[in-house]
């Protein structure tokens, strides 16, 4: 069973949020399997519902019609977030503690503790280059800093599946640059990566394959390679899927 | 258990570190030895006036900590987007609101500890004290009201914003002072549908002011019997496990948005 079940599995996924006594339907009925390993960039233009397919899998959203699965687990059981690590967009967090008293509030969270928690916070402090800053309050830091820890704390279970959100939104090329460090360095453990994005150029570079949602609906998914002719850019098709997407 | 003690850790972090502990421990000693001092009618060398005035201000700087700090937790979380990270983790929403409810109760029952302690301590430098008894009685019920204001206001935070659920909170720790006491006095001018209408309320309204030991302390009363402590106790939490029960409720179903500023 263990081997068999996928990070990601969602079902006919509908969903619908209450507007001014209507209802506005902004996910339609969506299907979706990400294998294990797999990087795989969750694309569509402002709207579309990335963020709410985002929020359905963590448990925030109940889905009107459907269902969602982590690692085999319906995700209204807490267990089913055991294994996954998630960066919002635009991480905030307690400004009033350390970074490293966030890691190992985070780590506890999981139930860790002891050295072993000591450990992996020293090991994610040195994986996202804020060793010293550690032990300075979050209020203090960059926007970069801020999202290093985010993915630091997203991190400290060493999860299975991990959810970016928007990973690389406002950062500087050196901060772009060591978020891609560390997906690489996912993809060679073999972690599952699912992440939203507007920035097609880092979808390029780091997702095996995508999946592009417009209007609710799954516009195009697949290897990047099988779903971008040579002679064109992913930008490129991305606009045309979703011209194509808003037309029907 | 470590999940609820871990959030109630955070909520410990932010009292101490936003410092409204110390500004009002500060104060406290500031007014207490200025009473003192300034010596106004011969009232500072009166131990009883003291003792009214110190722990008046204890109550009344204990609830503005319980109040602000509790009522601050839910929607601040909502506002800065922290949810969002905190509910991915392995954390059920009813795990939240008892580490958020229980970080903000021990914090504002220590500082209250604190505020009864350093009373105690200047009442000492006068060469004055206290039946002890009476007074640990006095903080014990005093934590307990604390723990039905703490979770009211977590209840009321559910749905609401700080703002208001700091203003509601503050008008249920108001009337169940001054105004649920007066009822049945107030039931022998009224006439019978009113009177019931009191009597609802009476019964619906939380009774702070049955964990209010002041006058006890001041005029050195004999300690309550287990018989009026132990039930008092019960009622206070009952009380708070019904907040807690409608926060759970308010709080199962929520559905929050990015950057919600509730």
């Amino acid at each position: 069973m263990a081997g068999t079940e996928y990070p990601i599995e969602l079902d006919a996924l509908a969903v619908s949020y209450p507007v001014h006594g209507g209802q506005v339907d902004v996910l339609r009925g969506i299907s979706l399997k990400v294998g294990r390993g797999q990087i795989v960039g969750f694309l569509g233009p402002n709207g579309a519902g990335k963020t709410t397919t985002i929020h359905v899998l963590l448990g925030f959203v109940e889905p009107a019609a459907g269902s969602a699965r982590l690692f085999g687990e319906d995700v209204r059981r807490t267990i089913a977030r055991q294994r996954i690590g998630y960066l919002p967009e635009h991480p905030q967090t307690y400004g009033f503690l350390t970074g490293r008293e966030l890691l190992r509030t985070a780590g506890r969270l999981f139930g860790m503790r002891g050295p072993s928690l000591e450990n992996r916070v020293k090991e994610l402090l040195g994986t996202v280059d804020l060793e010293s800053a550690a032990d300075r309050r979050i209020s203090t830091y960059s926007r970069g800093m801020m999202q290093r820890i985010g993915v630091a704390q997203a991190l400290i279970n060493d999860p299975d599946l991990v959810i970016l959100d928007e990973p690389t939104g406002g950062l500087d090329p050196l901060g772009r640059m060591q978020i891609r460090a560390i997906i690489g360095d996912l993809r060679t453990r073999g972690k599952t990566v699912f992440f939203s994005s507007h920035e097609l150029s880092e979808v390029e570079r780091v997702c095996d394959s995508v999946v592009m949602l417009v209007g609710g609906r799954i516009a195009a998914a697949g290897p990047v390679s099988e779903l971008v002719q040579p002679s064109e850019s992913l930008e490129s098709y991305f606009l045309r899927v979703v011209e194509r997407g808003l037309a029907s | 258990m470590i999940r609820i003690l871990t959030i109630a850790g955070v909520v410990w972090r932010e009292m101490l570190r936003r410092r409204d502990f110390y500004v009002l421990l500060i104060l406290l000693g500031a007014l207490l030895f200025s009473l003192m001092s300034i010596n106004v009618f011969g009232l500072g060398s009166t131990m009883r006036y003291m003792v009214d005035t110190g722990l008046l201000l204890a109550w009344i700087f204990s609830a503005v900590l319980a109040v602000t700090l509790s009522a601050r937790q839910l929607p601040a979380e909502e506002q800065r987007g922290t949810i969002f990270a905190l509910l991915a983790k392995p954390v059920t929403r009813w795990q939240l609101l008892a580490g958020k409810a229980l970080g903000a109760w021990s914090a504002v029952s220590a500082a209250t500890a604190a505020f009864y302690a350093l009373l105690l301590a200047v009442l000492a430098l006068k060469g004055w004290s206290v039946d002890l008894t009476v007074t640990l009685q006095a903080l014990v019920l005093h934590v307990t009201a604390l723990a039905m204001a703490v979770s009211l206001a977590l209840a009321v935070s559910t749905r609401t914003t700080f703002g208001a659920a700091a203003s509601l909170t503050w008008l249920a720790l108001a009337a169940g002072f001054v105004f649920v006491p007066q009822i049945p006095a107030l039931l022998v001018y009224s006439d019978r549908v009113s009177g019931a209408a009191m009597l609802v309320l009476y019964y619906a309204l939380p009774h702070f002011e049955l964990f209010d030991l002041r006058q006890c302390v001041v005029h050195d009363w004999p300690a309550l019997p287990a018989n009026i402590l132990f039930p008092v106790l019960c009622y206070g939490l009952l009380v708070t496990a019904i907040f807690m029960l409608l926060a759970w409720l308010g709080y199962r179903g929520r559905h929050f948005k990015r950057g919600d500023v509730l």
